[in-house]
């Protein structure tokens, strides 16, 4: 009953907001979208009653949530009191054809494999285990996310600073019955599969989508993670939505896709504080853009706040605030920064460093099983047979360069940003840009075209 | 029709030449295969969320637990302060597996407060926590000369993570 009450939470929340920013998909988009949109909200709630000292009482907690989502369908409720049969019309579309159901049972398998063991297994995690997962655990108890926990000696981990986030959403599912918390990945799993599998479905022919979006399932770091809560996992999927929505904006202009794309990367910085270095990193982009629009150099310096205010603001209060004026034991982040920033010996060898490592190894092959080498000869053949690429193609590819190089330069500003760690994990970050890259690959368009156009010759046998 | 069934063939054939693939099929099978069979034999039998947590967490837990339970038998005060030996100590001393966990995984465990050699404040430690051949002892501390010479017998051990 529970899951049910947090999932139509969760949903209404999500579709407010996404009303707000004036987004419409049909329904097999706005579904999951929501659903993602409306667990970041709620990891949002108990830290901001935290934040005001409000105790954290299951009344207090799910009564934010409520108030969350009433709040933000307002609109809602008024348009469907004029209208109420608007929700027939998102219905309309839903289509599964028969090739689609093997790439539907496989993936079925094994997200059903990685919610079940999200649901029955406690957190393992050494990250979580000592620090956000027992601050949360004690948080329940003690109705405070500042507890005792912090009273006990913390010399031997950082884990305690971490992003809330983690933290809220485990005492949101631990008051509503779960005691391992967890589900809440669960729900961002398989919101962002069945979503993923839309888009790609939009873009390519279904047989080519679900073979890509298997592809993407089946890399091991990334699978691992689906089952496993920590931080990369959802900022790896807020990330990517927020870049789809920049992309899509840099596409056909829409502001709706802007804000949306500023939510998303806001999000991606709540969870982890380091991603406003990638942020950056993407203004270029949307700087191009804007002169293409013949946006002024004034204009330019708006459009940036605007773009990274979001980002900025949950940097801030996470990490500023929250840590150096809320917890008891204070974490100086400036302490941590590499005093010989400019020798760039040690830079060239981070990257030098991912690529054999991590990316060209066995370890490698463990890591990502064979996605980016299927990338890597995708774009090899893409620049040899059709000697340009896509603007699609090149945005995702942009996207790639920049968190390839944003985790060497993270590398190299922090040297607790471990290879073997913390840029492994944040690596992950590419996998689903991978994927998207490969759906806007001229080769693969062109198979899903010819694939389409040998289908529709006489076929309309469709399962509905 | 014939054009459908045809590319459900291919759906198949495709999947099935992934999974087989190189390392994918390793994984396959080390992973998700057997996740389906722990989920077929954890759904016919659940067991407590003790036991989950028993097997799950392995012996560090199950040693924490012991020292839960040595406490309160011992009549302890639950805010006592337990000094740790050093993993090292366990390592290159005793020549056994046993690892420790920090003591922000004991408090997450046990709600029991524990210390390093090397931790700040660890002038306090109330109790040094033993463990020879499985079993858990807990010996107070009753002068600042005992630390010290427990602490001067576990210097050259580090602690570990």
């Amino acid at each position: 009953m529970g899951i049910v009450l947090l999932t139509c939470c969760h949903f209404f929340s999500g579709y407010g907001l996404l009303k707000l920013f004036r987004l419409q998909y049909k329904l097999l988009v706005m579904v999951p979208l929501a659903m993602l949109a409306g667990v970041a909200i709620a990891s949002l709630m108990p830290f901001i009653l935290q934040l005001v000292y409000c105790p954290l009482y299951p009344g207090t907690v799910f009564g934010a949530l409520t108030m969350a989502c009433i709040l933000l369908n307002i609109n809602n409720f008024r348009a469907l009191r004029a209208s109420p049969w608007r929700w027939k019309r998102l219905l309309r579309g839903i289509r599964i054809r028969l090739y689609e159901i093997p790439y539907i049972l496989i993936l079925a398998f094994l997200v059903w494999v990685s919610v079940w063991r999200c649901y029955y297994l406690p957190p393992t995690s050494r990250d979580a285990l000592s620090g956000p997962e027992a601050i949360a655990e004690y948080a329940v108890r003690e109705h405070t996310m500042i507890n005792s926990f912090f009273t006990t000696e913390l010399s031997t981990t950082n884990n305690q600073f971490k992003s809330p986030f983690l933290i809220s959403l485990q005492v949101i599912y631990k008051m509503a019955g779960y005691p391992f918390g967890q589900v809440w990945l669960s729900i961002i799993f398989v919101s962002f599969t069945l979503l993923l599998y839309q888009w790609l479905k939009t873009a390519v022919h279904p047989v080519l989508g679900g073979l890509l979006l298997l592809l993407l399932t089946i890399t091991p770091e990334m699978y691992a993670y689906t089952l496993m809560v920590l931080y990369d996992y959802s900022n790896t999927v807020y990330l990517f939505l927020g870049l789809y929505m920049l992309i899509g904006y840099f596409d056909n202009k829409r502001s709706a896709l802007f804000w949306s794309a500023t939510f998303f990367m806001g999000i991606a910085t709540y969870i982890r504080s380091e991603t406003l270095v990638l942020l950056v990193l993407f203004m270029p982009a949307l700087w191009i853009m804007r002169r293409r629009e013949g946006t002024s150099f004034l204009g330019l310096m708006w459009w940036t706040v605007l773009f990274l205010l979001p980002s900025v603001l949950c940097y801030y209060v996470t990490v500023q605030l929250y840590n150096n004026h809320y917890l008891p034991v204070h974490y100086d982040v400036s302490a941590q920064v590499n005093q010989r920033l400019m020798e760039l010996g040690p830079l060239f060898r981070r990257y030098k460093d991912i690529i054999t490592e991590l990316v060209v190894s066995a370890f490698g092959v463990r890591l990502w099983g064979y996605l980016m080498f299927v990338f890597a000869g995708l774009l090899l053949a893409e620049l040899v047979v059709m000697r340009r690429l896509t603007r699609a193609g090149r945005n995702w590819l942009y996207a790639i360069v920049v968190v390839f190089g944003g985790l060497g330069l993270l590398g190299h500003l922090l040297p607790l940003f471990s290879l073997t760690d913390s840029t492994k994990r944040g690596l992950m970050k590419v996998a689903p840009m991978m994927v998207f890259y490969m759906c806007n690959n001229q080769l693969i368009v062109r198979l899903s075209h010819w694939i389409r156009r040998w289908e529709e010759a006489s076929a309309d046998d469709v399962a509905r | 029709m014939k054009k459908t069934w045809l590319l459900t063939l291919v759906s198949i054939l495709t999947i099935c030449c992934v999974l087989c693939f190189g390392y994918n099929r390793t994984w396959f099978i080390d992973k998700p295969v057997l996740y389906w069979q722990a989920f077929v034999r954890e759904s016919a039998a659940h067991a407590s969320r003790e036991d989950v947590r028993r097997a799950r967490y392995g012996a560090a837990y199950a040693f924490c637990m012991t020292i839960k339970d040595s406490v309160e038998k011992g009549h302890i005060k639950k805010d006592a302060l337990l000094l740790f030996e050093p993993n090292g100590y366990y390592k290159d001393s005793l020549h056994t597996d046993l690892h420790m966990p920090e003591p922000a995984l004991l408090y997450y465990y046990t709600g029991l407060r524990g210390l390093w050699i090397n931790s700040p404040g660890v002038g306090n430690a109330n109790y040094l926590v033993r463990i020879r051949e499985g079993k858990v002892t807990l010996e107070p501390i009753l002068s600042d000369g005992q630390l010290k010479r427990i602490l001067d017998g576990y210097r050259k051990f580090t602690p570990m993570l």
